[in-house]
């Protein structure tokens, strides 16, 4: 409804001026210019068209901005794309919504009489702006522009482009999106880099210098791409994947200089990011200065704020520095290998020649040995010889005190001797004198004696004495006992029988039969001796009573 | 492990815990000349990567590397 009263007043406006131009260039004096031919350099009108003309261009220019200047004033709001300060006459913007869109511009004096904060104005800020449609003739050398006259200004708040930015970064982080490429492995030296950025752009200059700084000089693989309008998140795209698509290829680098967020917003499209999420190398994305943040720096792998950094995340290796590490670790490994084999062929060599200095150790302490003993012997023989002749000091004393004690037990022996001597020969003769008496009275007492006489001693069986009658005949057996020898003799106790033999030839005695005072003997009629022993001798020389 | 399924870094962490156990004084002979030789096998691997991102920079155009690739299909 809104649109179709606004084209209804388009076209009356357009008429208005048309009958406008009309009536001042017929007032110039050609009321008839249509019937007239080009005379004077102006063409004939279309045949048949019931349109007025033909008129000069620049003078239906002039008319047409002559309108728009008529037009209302009116306040607008929308956000501000593209933003132009080139410290030129004007400034420059566009102002945008959802709907469509203006070409905005302001007068410097104007623009300066707001007092806008520096900074305040930008890409993607909201604002409303007083004004009117302006026109821009243009001259045979200079192209005409439309644009709306910006008087004033205020800034409404941060834009919906933001908003719109904010909503999709959640999305897409929701999803997972911002993981997938953190999660690629990335080589330390890649030997061959794609690199996607505009053609003929800064960005290609610093990526080679941060590339040398790194030291690298591998395989570089360029991609050019648009990086600022609509065609460029296609084509950045389609560059992603054919570069992924190579199978050389190890890492990439998005890189683009600065710019405003309008410029950047490439890098925000949602099927760029999409597709980076899901390619299989590495992206290390530098997209405008480092206060900006598109979703590309947030989906790609590492995102750096100049393209130098990128070149130089893209190779984490210092190549210098890791030839040096590298020359440093072969230097190492070969000192280790050589160390290992000739310390233990040194170890060898001493073990090797271990025994002989064993042997020559042992020999050393051997004669140490035999040093510390021969003077050990020295010492303890010197020791011995001093205690010896303390001691042969101590003997002669003492043989000297015997010597002496000898000459005193010598000369009381002498001085003794002198006495026995003196008293011997009376001493001897009398004491010969009392034995002789007492052998003489002992002699009277000799039962030996007795015997000799004819008395004879009656023994038992184990020799002791028999002293009577009864004891007799209850041995049964006797021996009589005479001063020449032994008869074994058998007690009878019947009377008148001549007692039989024994069987050693002796003769069996009655005792009944014999006197009881004094004893006799009878005769022997066999050998004397009853049992085997030394012959018979003399009665004193063979037995003797006590 | 391959060469082609080597990577620097894999290499580079690798004689750097040979050397860490060189160093400890823990290894015997046999294994000692073992781990030397790997060592050096990895440090010439290494020295190759190194070598390959030394020669020069080689820098190509995607498209002119597509339509190369593309050529002898078309």
């Amino acid at each position: 409804m809104a649109e179709s009263e606004d084209r209804s007043l388009w076209a009356a406006a357009a008429r208005a001026e048309e009958a406008a131009a009309l009536g001042e260039i017929g007032a110039a004096g050609e009321p008839d210019a249509s019937t007239h031919d080009a005379g004077d350099g102006r063409p004939q009108g279309i045949e048949g068209s019931d349109l007025p003309g033909p008129f000069p261009v620049g003078a239906y220019a002039l008319r047409l901005r002559e309108g728009l200047r008529q037009r209302p004033r009116v306040q607008l709001f929308g956000e501000v794309v593209n933003f132009r300060d080139g410290g030129r006459a004007k400034v420059y913007f566009e102002l945008r919504d959802a709907g469509g869109a203006l070409p905005c511009s302001a007068w410097r004096d104007d623009w300066e009489a707001l007092r806008l904060g520096p900074g305040s104005v930008g890409d993607g800020a909201r604002v409303v702006v007083g004004g009117g449609p302006d026109y821009y003739p243009g001259s045979a050398t200079s192209s005409p522009a439309f644009t709306f006259l910006v008087r004033t200004l205020r800034v409404a708040g941060e834009g919906d482009l933001l908003a719109q930015l904010d909503r999709l970064r959640k999305l897409l982080d929701a999803e997972g999106l911002f993981a997938p490429q953190k999660r690629l492995p990335r080589p330390s030296l890649p030997r061959t880099i794609g690199v996607v950025c505009g053609r003929g752009g800064k960005a290609r200059d610093d990526i080679l210098a941060g590339l040398r700084r790194r030291g690298w000089a591998g395989r570089l693989i360029w991609a050019h791409a648009p990086v600022q309008d609509r065609h460029a998140a296609p084509r950045i795209g389609a560059a992603l994947r054919e570069l992924a698509a190579l199978p050389e290829v190890e890492v990439v680098v998005v890189a683009r200089g600065g710019g405003s967020l309008a410029d950047l917003f490439a890098f925000c499209d949602e099927t760029l990011c999409r597709t980076v999420a899901m390619l299989r190398v590495p992206v290390v994305a530098s997209i405008g200065h480092h206060t900006d943040r598109t979703l590309l720096d947030d989906v790609a792998a590492v995102s750096c704020s100049t393209p130098t950094h990128a070149a130089e995340a893209a190779v984490p290796l210092h190549c210098g520095e890791a030839r040096a590490a590298l020359s440093g670790a072969a230097e190492r490994l070969r000192g280790e290998g050589r160390r290992a084999v000739v310390d233990r062929a040194r170890a060898l060599a001493v073990m090797t020649r271990a025994p002989a200095e064993h042997v020559a150790r042992h020999r050393r302490t051997l004669h140490q040995q035999v040093r510390e003993l021969r003077a050990s012997a020295r010492r303890r023989a010197a020791e011995e010889q001093a205690l010896g002749a303390r001691r042969l000091l101590v003997v002669a004393r003492k043989a000297d005190a015997a010597v002496l004690e000898h000459q005193r037990g010598a000369d009381a022996i002498r001085e003794a001797a002198g006495g026995l001597r003196r008293a011997g020969p009376a001493g001897v003769e009398r004491r010969s004198r009392d034995l002789e008496r007492l052998a003489l009275a002992l002699a009277a007492h000799d039962p030996e004696r007795t015997l000799e006489r004819g008395y004879a001693l009656v023994e038992g069986p184990g020799g002791e004495l028999v002293t009577g009658a009864a004891a007799a005949r209850a041995a049964g057996r006797v021996r009589l006992r005479f001063h020449d020898g032994r008869v074994a003799v058998r007690v009878a106790a019947q009377r008148g029988r001549r007692p039989p033999l024994t069987d050693d030839g002796q003769q069996t005695l009655a005792l009944d039969d014999l006197p009881t005072s004094p004893l006799r003997t009878t005769r022997k009629p066999a050998p004397p001796t009853t049992r085997p022993g030394p012959a018979p001798a003399p009665a004193p020389a063979e037995e003797k009573g006590p | 492990m391959t060469d082609e399924e080597r990577t620097y870094e894999q290499a580079a962490a690798r004689i750097e815990a040979i050397i860490r156990r060189l160093d400890s004084g823990e290894t015997g002979l046999r294994e000692t000349l073992d781990l030397v030789r790997e060592g050096r096998e990895l440090v010439e691997f290494c020295a190759s990567e190194l070598e390959a991102v030394g020669r020069g920079l080689e820098e190509l155009e995607l498209d002119a590397l597509i339509a190369r690739l593309e050529g002898p299909n078309t």
